[in-house]
């Protein structure tokens, strides 16, 4: 019972991660139909920008807001310079995936030259450690599993209640009849890079609070459990990607403790392999 | 960042917009689709556009809205030369469009599909037109909760032409609005709804199949063939000619 609880608090924390970084990617995908697979690198380049100011003295807390804006901004470039002019083109979507492969490189490299080749760490405090239930989780844990939670509530707050976040859903869904409504769909898209983008940022930092070290290619084995939480949920549904983030993150820290840490992203895709062959469109993805 | 309401003084208005399509060419790229087409509806006229499937006429909708690329000839809207405008800016200049399909955001809510129709309106004012296009359309106001894909295709296209009364606009395209309805609901659409359009001030640019019922509420018609126009006239005039009545009614009598 205590190996399983133990667990379990790996596994909210894990998910909290997993939920921040799959809703962004879902929305980004959603919106902008571009499948970004460059996202984990700008998670890593997010958890890099707050490590240089960490390492200068720099509360990791401000370097995570810092981060996150940097990430907003990269994104929104990536997408002018590199992906909005390939969709212009008319590229398939496959060649936009390879587009979006090389990015990755590029950006892993560029974090590598710039960072050195070794695992960092921020230098910050856990907190003690807070006990609930059998539960055993550090401030920072909770803290992370708040983050997480308010991403998630401001996510719905914004695609229900405001315009931006409906024009977002109408982009989505029929990005010409949203234009024939007079909605500049360019500008959302960009803002829609921007705010993913963000979270993209938050989600590497919290990653690298959560792995306790990191190095430029950290996120890859991650970026895997991002696609099985989102096409869990049903590709471009956030509400889904958020329930594909909880059961992919308990199930893999969980299967951790009972099974070996070896097979945990493994695990993660065997359940997305079963969902596909069950419900191609995702837990929540409509019917075809 | 988001795009900012219009100000009222610059809101599209029902009154007054002449619509005037001028040798027009337009095609996606390859030889074009239609040719040296010139139509024309001013306020108040349901103009129709009639021909056999490929004939052009979802095209020439199409081109007018900047969907598809003119390559020649001009479209004006009363003053305004919005040739090769995007589609967004053909909207803000008063120009509602509803295509044949893909008309409505399907996961949307009702209400969240008329909201994204009157997009460029104030918030106050987007209620307020809500209110107005659920009295046009009282199905509509049972419904709001409900997703648009879940809607039935008479109900679908009543919250797609809704979704275009938001803003008031001065001129209608509708592409076969009655496409894959029951032949009753598609003539009350036409005799109403597509009607009152008209009658409120409207210029309406409407695209059918069903040639007779289309002919029984347009003022005017254009006939398509090959991406040309091949007649026009009255629907007086048209069910006159037999080389129209042949082709298009079947050969059978015109009833009024």
């Amino acid at each position: 019972m205590t190996a399983f609880l133990s667990s379990l608090g790996f596994g909210l924390v894990t998910a909290s991660v997993l939920a921040i970084a799959a809703t962004g990617f879902t929305l980004q995908f959603g919106v902008t139909d571009v499948l970004n697979l460059a996202y984990g690198a700008v998670m890593t380049a997010g958890a890099f920008v707050a490590y240089v100011l960490n390492a200068a003295g720099v509360s990791v807390w401000i370097g995570l807001v810092v981060a996150m804006i940097v990430c907003g901004a990269g994104s929104v470039l990536l997408n002018a310079c590199v992906y909005a002019p390939f969709q212009r083109r008319g590229v398939s979507p496959i060649t936009m995936v390879i587009v979006s492969l090389g990015m990755t490189l590029i950006i892993e490299f560029g974090v590598q030259a710039a960072a050195g080749g070794t695992s960092v760490s921020y230098s910050m405090s856990d907190g003690p450690s807070l006990r609930a239930g059998g539960l055993d989780l550090s401030v920072v844990q909770l803290v992370v599993i708040g983050l997480s939670l308010l991403v998630m509530a401001g996510t719905h707050v914004l695609l229900r209640y405001t315009r931006l976040g409906k024009a977002m859903r109408a982009t989505a869904a029929n990005k010409t009849l949203a234009r024939n409504c007079g909605i500049r769909t360019g500008r959302v898209i960009a803002v829609t890079w921007a705010v993913t983008g963000a979270l993209c940022g938050l989600a590497g930092v919290v990653f690298a609070m959560d792995a306790g070290s990191f190095g430029a290619t950290s996120t890859d084995l991650f970026l895997v459990l991002i696609l099985a939480a989102v096409f869990l949920g049903g590709p471009g549904q956030a509400y889904g990607a958020m329930l594909g983030a909880v059961i992919i993150g308990v199930a893999t820290e969980v299967s951790a403790a009972y099974i070996t840490p070896d097979y945990k992203y493994v695990i993660g895709f065997v359940i997305l392999l079963v969902m596909l062959g069950v419900r191609p469109s995702g837990l929540l993805g409509a019917r075809a | 960042m988001s795009d900012e309401p219009l100000p009222d003084e610059h809101a599209p208005r029902r009154a007054g917009a002449p619509l005037r399509a001028e040798s027009v060419t337009a095609g996606y790229g390859g030889d074009p689709v239609i040719r040296d087409i010139t139509v024309a509806a001013d306020p108040g006229q349901v103009v129709a556009l009639v021909g056999a499937n490929g004939s052009g006429k979802s095209t020439l909708l199409k081109s007018l809205t900047g969907i598809v690329r003119v390559t020649g000839g001009t479209v004006t809207v009363g003053d305004t030369d919005i040739t090769r405008w995007a589609p967004e800016a053909v909207a803000r200049a008063g120009v509602g469009y509803v295509p044949q399909v893909d008309d409505v955001f399907a996961p949307l809510t009702v209400r969240e599909n008329l909201e994204m129709g009157g997009y460029l309106l104030r918030p106050a004012r987007v209620a307020e037109r809500v209110d107005h296009v659920v009295t046009v359309f009282p199905r509509l106001g049972q419904m709001l909760t409900r997703p648009a894909g879940k809607l039935s295709g008479g109900e679908r296209k009543m919250l797609a032409m809704g979704r275009v009364l938001m803003l008031e606009p001065g001129v209608f395209l509708l592409d076969e609005p009655t496409a894959n309805l029951a032949p009753a609901i598609a003539r009350t659409l036409l005799a109403e709804h597509v009607r009152r359009l008209a009658d409120s001030g409207a210029a309406v640019l409407i695209v059918e199949q069903r040639a007779r019922a289309v002919l029984a509420i347009a003022d005017f018609a254009y006939v398509l063939a090959g991406g040309e126009v091949r007649m026009s006239g009255t629907p007086a005039r048209l069910a006159a000619d037999p080389a129209f009545t042949e082709s298009f009614l079947g050969g059978a009598a015109p009833r009024a």
